[in-house]
């Protein structure tokens, strides 16, 4: 299935000859101060600077509107300078691709009217960040594994193995349809254990959908940052012990991009 | 809006690591501009990202039949239960040094090579984000806090 994301509004409002728009990144307390030389995304890119409104900031930059956004530089630049952002200060991200007309619009119209319930949010987020566990089952041990634990997926596999594979297709499905749903189950069990393992350090848990067909688990933690030493711990020991099984990734500090929600009963403007 | 747990990312795709990493991320999670933005909101052409759900097809299926079929189970590298039997009786003549790791020699080596590599790849991410990210941004003084 293809998801396209595709140009999400157009307004009446802006001029024909409007040529650049203020691309949005996020809000953070409007006392942070950014680095003169962080960059963001367009081509070239241009400096991100804050625009403040009261007691919050939302983190912007110039961007040609000739072109379309999307390239890896332009995610990669999206995503770094939040989390970046999120390594020191509550931040809420927002959705890649976010352009508003100008920065007069965007402390008039997205900062003003919302300031008190992002202030809100970003309370709820200070000295918290967000942390997502990535883990691939290693190929060969996790089909051994299942093999032992299956045996009529081994007799299958036995079966076929030296018969030619046109002439066996359907067990091929067969066989392979069996090891899919082994892995998943596999996949939920693993999920569990690393969410028990992390339960008494992490305030809120989201379980991703896997991104690949081998992946093992894939979870977004929201952790006190204080508490980043403890999570890194948990993780080696959960590594070492799955090491021959699963290669296991932590990333982080994130923004929570996992853990803010828009605004409930409002779907947005027509 | 609050904060709490979104509902999982239902579209995703492979690439580079760090990229796949990105787009798991940012494409469909984070605050929408649609929810508080009207007149001023801009609309720019985004380029469109194939992002594939992992759904279970028969390519799939396939894959796993033929990876399966290329494992060779007579190699395996766990001890069988003689070699096990054997290490045991060495260890009562040996020395009292350490004696769980010896037991399993071969699988040792093995196990503990993928856990050093395992170790290293958790310190690598967590050394990068302090080297460089943290740069960009830093809290100024709250002059009301004190």
């Amino acid at each position: 299935m293809v998801r396209s994301t595709e140009t999400s509004a157009t307004s009446e409002s802006v001029p024909e000859e409007q040529t650049t728009g203020c691309y949005v990144y996020g809000v953070v307390p409007a006392e942070i101060e950014v680095d003169a030389e962080a960059r963001g995304v367009g081509d070239p890119p241009t400096p991100v600077r804050s625009l403040q409104h009261g007691r919050i900031a939302a983190l912007v930059s110039d961007v040609s509107l000739d072109r379309p956004l999307g390239t890896p530089h332009d995610l990669l630049a999206h995503e770094e300078l939040l989390d970046a952002a999120a390594a020191e200060v509550p931040v809420l991200p927002l959705r890649f691709g976010a352009v508003i007309t100008d920065d007069e619009a965007v402390v008039e119209e997205f900062l003003r009217p919302n300031h008190d319930e992002f202030v809100a949010a970003l309370e709820e987020l200070e000295g918290r960040a967000q942390y997502v566990v990535k883990g691939r089952y290693v190929e060969d041990a996790v089909f051994t594994e299942i093999l032992e634990e299956n045996p009529e997926a081994a007799r299958l596999r036995d079966e076929i193995r030296d018969l030619p594979e046109d002439a066996t297709r359907n067990e091929r499905i067969q066989l392979g349809e069996m090891i899919h749903e082994a892995i998943a189950a596999k996949r939920e069990a693993d999920t569990a254990e690393l969410i028990e393992q992390v339960d008494e350090l992490s305030v809120l848990s989201v379980v991703r959908q896997p991104s690949h067909e081998q992946d093992a688990v894939h979870v977004a933690l929201l952790i006190e940052t204080s508490r980043q030493a403890e999570l890194e711990q948990v993780m080696e020991e959960l590594g070492r012990r799955w090491a021959d099984r699963i290669t296991l990734r932590l990333l982080g500090p994130l923004a929570a991009y996992d853990f803010v929600m828009t605004r409930q009963g409002d779907e947005g403007w027509d | 809006m609050t904060v709490q747990p979104a509902g999982g990312g239902a579209a995703e795709r492979r690439t580079g690591s760090g990229l796949a990493d990105v787009i798991d991320s940012i494409l469909d999670k984070g605050l929408v501009i649609d929810a508080y933005v009207g007149i001023s909101l801009v609309g720019i052409e985004l380029l469109s990202i194939d992002a594939r759900i992992t759904v279970a097809s028969v390519d799939t299926y396939l894959r796993f039949a033929e990876a399966v079929n290329r494992l060779d189970l007579t190699d395996k590298s766990k001890p069988g239960l003689p070699e096990l039997v054997q290490s045991v009786k060495g260890g009562d003549q040996a020395p009292p040094e350490p004696p769980e790791p010896q037991k399993l020699q071969k699988p040792k080596t093995v196990i503990q090579g993928s856990l050093e590599s395992a170790g290293e790849r958790l310190g690598d991410l967590t050394d990068e984000r302090d080297d460089g990210r943290r740069k960009k941004l830093r809290r100024t003084e709250r002059p009301e806090e004190g």
